[in-house]
C-alpha cells in the first residue's frame, strides 16, 4: 500500500470519477426514455413500467460490458488506467442499476397477484427444458445475487480479510454473471423483437469482450513461450536483456518457466526484481512505474520498496523479490521466487557479477 | 532491443489516482469522457429503437363507466350488452389486480345487471376492471336484452396463435404478450383472469378466442406452461349468436403443442 493510497478514502478524483459515471447513467436512462416515449405515442404507447425496466437493464448490461473490457483495454493503452482504478464504484453502480432493475420486474410482473411475488417469481416458469419458454428471469436472479456479492466485498476490508488470491477468485464470477445475462437477454428479450438489431448488438457486445480478452492473453502468452532461460548448476537464470534495454524507473517483464511473471525494474542505475503481481487484486507491477523511490502498482496505486518487494511504513503488504546478476553484459534474473519480503541487493547496471 | 520481452517499454507516464495527472493522460480524457457520454446517448436511441410496437390497446383510466346487460357467470365473467349497431357486445369482467370476478359474479349468474369500472379495449374488444365497491355489479329489473345469447358449436378447428391474459393484453400492460410476459400471463390466468386464444391466419388477420376446457369450465392448470408461448390449438370452436368479435375455443389440454 502506499502513504498517498491509504490517507484517501473518497479522493477527488473518485468523486470526480462517480460524478462522470452517474452521468453516463444519467444521460443513457435519459435519452432511452425520451426517445421510447417520443416513437410510440397514444393508443400504442409501451408502459412506463417495462419502459423503466428496460432502461435500467440494458443500461447495466451495457456498463457491465465496459467494466469487462477495461482490465484488457489498460493492458494495451495505459491512458485508460484513470478509468480501471476506480472500477469497483463502477461495479457498485452497475449492481444497483441491476437491482432497480429486478425490482420492478418482480413488482411489476409477480406483483398484484394471487400469490407472493417471490413465490411467483420461482414457480411461475418452470420450463428448463425448451429453449423457447425458458425461465430467463431466474438467470437474471442468479446474476443478481452474483453481483451482490461482488459489490459487497468489494471494498478492501474483504479484500485483505479473505485474502488476496480469494478475493480475486470470488471476483472472477462476474464472467460467471456475464454469461448468465447474456443468457437473460437472449432467452427474453431477444425471442420478443421481431428485428435483428438485437441479437446483432448482443453478438457484437459478446464479441468484443471475447476478441479484447483472447488478444490480451495472445499478446501475453506470446512472449511467455519465447523467454529465454540458461539453467546453470540447478540454477535458472532468464534473460533480460542489456540494461540499457530496462527503461529508468520502470521494467521489463519476463516469464519464469513456472508460468510466474518477473518485474525487472531499473531505478537510479541499479537493477531488482519483483513479481509481476500486486499483492492488492494482483495489478500487473512491470507495467507500473517507480515513483518516490517505490515500484508502484498502476492499478491502484500501491507500493513497494524495490531492494525488498515491503510496502513503505507504516503499511505491511509484502511481495515476492528475486535475484538479478549481470553476465555478459546482459540482465539476467533468477527464476526461483524468494519468499516476499526478502531484501535483495539490487545490481548495479555497470557491474559484471562473478558467477554465482 | 530483445523481442520477447514484456511489455516494450512505454514513454507514457502511468496514472496514479493519488498524484496529479500525467498530461498525456489529461489530454486523452478530455476527449474520452465526453466521448463515452455521447456513445451512451448513441446506444440509448439505439437499444430504445429496437422495440417493437405493443398494438393499439387503451387502458381507460379516467372515469369509471357503466353498462348494463345480461351476464353471463361461468367460467369467465362476461356481460352482453347491446351495442349500437344492434349487434350484441360481450364484454368481459375482471377485478383490479391479476384477479377474475368469478366470487362477486356466482351469485348474479344469468341475471340481468349493472356494471361500473375501468375499460380495456383493443381492436374492438373489450374488458372491463370493476371498480371494488359493491355497487359496482348489482341486479337490475330492466335492460335492453333480456337474455344471454345461445352458445352454438361452429365445429373442430385448428388455429396458430398465443394464449395471452384477457387483460393485460386489451391495455393493461404494453406490451401484455410475448416472451417477456409469460410469467405475468401465467399468474394473471391462475388469478382466474380469462385466458384468451389470439389466433392469426395466413391472410394477416386475427381472431381473439376465449379459451375453455372441453365441457365449458376454466381452463386444465396443464395448459399453464403453454401461456405466451407460440403454440397450435387443436379445439371446438363456438359462437354466441350476435356476438361478434369474441369466440369460444374449447379444448383439452392435450390438444395443444408448443410450436
Ligand atoms: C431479479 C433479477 C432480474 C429479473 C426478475 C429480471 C427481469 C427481467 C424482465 C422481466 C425483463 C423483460 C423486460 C421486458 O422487455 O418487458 C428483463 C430484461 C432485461 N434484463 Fe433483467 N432481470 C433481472 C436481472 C437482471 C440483471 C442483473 C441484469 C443486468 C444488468 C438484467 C438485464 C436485462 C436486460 C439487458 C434486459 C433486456 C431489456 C429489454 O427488454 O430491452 N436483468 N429482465
Ligand atoms: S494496487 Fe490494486 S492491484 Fe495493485
Amino acid at each position: 500500500m502506499s502513504v498517498g493510497y491509504a490517507a484517501i478514502q473518497w479522493s477527488k478524483p473518485k468523486r470526480r470519477y462517480d460524478l462522470i459515471v452517474g452521468l453516463a447513467i444519467i444521460a443513457y436512462i435519459g435519452t432511452f426514455m425520451l426517445v421510447s416515449k417520443m416513437l410510440w405515442t397514444g393508443a400504442s404507447a409501451i408502459s412506463d413500467e417495462v419502459l423503466i425496466l428496460r432502461a435500467l437493464g440494458s443500461c447495466g448490461f451495457i456498463l457491465l460490458h465496459i467494466i469487462l473490457c477495461i482490465g484488457p483495454l489498460a493492458r494495451f493503452d495505459p491512458r485508460w488506467l484513470p478509468v480501471l482504478f476506480n472500477r469497483r464504484h463502477l461495479g457498485v453502480m452497475t449492481f444497483f442499476i441491476a437491482l432497480a432493475h429486478g425490482v420492478i420486474a418482480i413488482g411489476y410482473y409477480h406483483g398484484f397477484g394471487t400469490i407472493n411475488p417471490l413465490v411467483s417469481l420461482l414457480t411461475s416458469n418452470t420450463e428448463f427444458a425448451s429453449v423457447q419458454a425458458f425461465p430467463y428471469q431466474l438467470l437474471g436472479v442468479v446474476a443478481l445475487i452474483v453481483l451482490f456479492l461482488l459489490a459487497a466485498t468489494s471494498h478492501d476490508f474483504w479484500n485483505k480479510n479473505l485474502s488476496a488470491a480469494t478475493w480475486k477468485r470470488l471476483h472472477m464470477s462476474v464472467y460467471g454473471a456475464y454469461v448468465l445475462l447474456v443468457a437473460h437477454v437472449a432467452l427474453g428479450a431477444l425471442q420478443n423483437d421481431r428485428g435483428l438489431l438485437g441479437p446483432i448488438a448482443t453478438v457484437l457486445g459478446v464479441c468484443t469482450v471475447g476478441v479484447l480478452h483472447l488478444l490480451a492473453a495472445w499478446r501475453e502468452r506470446n512472449r511467455d513461450l519465447s523467454s529465454p532461460t540458461s539453467s546453470v548448476a540447478g540454477e535458472e537464470w532468464i534473460d533480460v536483456g542489456t540494461p540499457a534495454e530496462i527503461p529508468d524507473d520502470r521494467a521489463r517483464t519476463v516469464c519464469a518457466p513456472g508460468g510466474e511473471r518477473i518485474a525487472i525494474f531499473k531505478h537510479n542505475g541499479r537493477i531488482s526484481a519483483v513479481t509481476n503481481v500486486c499483492a492488492h487484486q494482483g495489478g500487473p507491477l512491470g507495467e507500473g512505474a517507480i515513483i518516490d523511490g517505490c515500484i508502484t502498482c498502476p492499478w491502484h496505486g500501491w507500493q513497494y520498496k524495490p531492494q525488498d518487494g515491503c510496502a513503505p511504513p507504516p503499511f505491511q503488504e509484502k511481495v515476492a523479490t528475486y535475484r538479478v546478476r549481470i553476465s555478459a553484459g546482459r540482465v539476467q534474473v533468477n527464476a526461483r521466487a524468494l519468499p516476499p519480503g526478502t531484501p535483495t541487493d539490487p545490481v548495479s547496471a555497470r557491474s559484471e557479477a562473478a558467477n554465482v | 532491443m530483445s523481442e520477447h520481452l514484456l511489455p516494450p517499454p512505454r514513454d507514457q507516464a502511468i496514472y496514479v489516482n493519488y498524484l496529479p495527472m500525467p498530461v498525456g493522460i489529461h489530454r486523452f480524457l478530455k476527449f474520452a469522457v465526453p466521448a463515452v457520454l455521447w456513445i451512451m446517448c448513441a446506444l440509448a436511441f439505439v437499444w430504445a429503437r429496437s422495440q417493437y410496437s405493443p398494438g393499439n390497446a387503451v387502458w381507460e383510466t379516467g372515469k369509471p363507466v357503466e353498462f348494463m346487460g345480461v351476464l353471463g357467470a361461468a367460467p369467465y365473467p362476461v356481460l352482453f350488452t347491446p351495442a349500437k349497431d344492434g349487434t350484441i357486445t360481450a364484454v368481459l369482467l375482471v377485478e383490479q389486480g391479476k384477479f377474475g370476478t368469478q366470487k362477486r359474479a356466482a351469485a348474479l349468474s344469468g341475471q340481468l345487471v349493472r356494471v361500473s369500472g375501468w375499460l380495456l379495449h383493443r381492436e374492438g374488444r373489450q374488458i372491463l376492471e370493476l371498480e371494488p365497491e359493491d355497487r359496482a355489479l348489482v341486479r337490475i329489473t330492466d335492460a335492453a336484452i333480456t337474455q344471454a345469447p345461445t352458445l352454438r358449436e361452429l365445429g373442430s378447428v385448428t388455429v396458430r396463435g398465443e394464449i395471452v391474459d384477457g387483460k393485460c393484453y386489451l391495455g393493461a400492460m404494453k406490451p401484455g404478450a410475448g416472451k417477456t410476459h409469460k410469467e405475468c400471463a401465467t399468474l394473471c390466468i391462475r388469478g382466474g383472469i380469462p385466458p384468451i386464444v389470439i389466433a392469426f391466419s395466413a391472410d394477416g388477420s386475427t381472431e381473439y378466442l376465449l379459451l375453455q376446457s372441453e365441457s365449458g369450465e376454466a381452463i386444465d392448470p396443464a395448459l399453464h406452461h403453454l401461456i405466451a408461448d407460440p403454440v397450435e390449438i387443436r379445439g371446438v370452436k363456438h359462437q354466441w349468436l350476435g356476438v361478434s368479435g369474441l369466440g369460444v375455443l374449447r379444448v383439452r389440454a392435450a390438444d395443444v403443442r408448443r410450436l
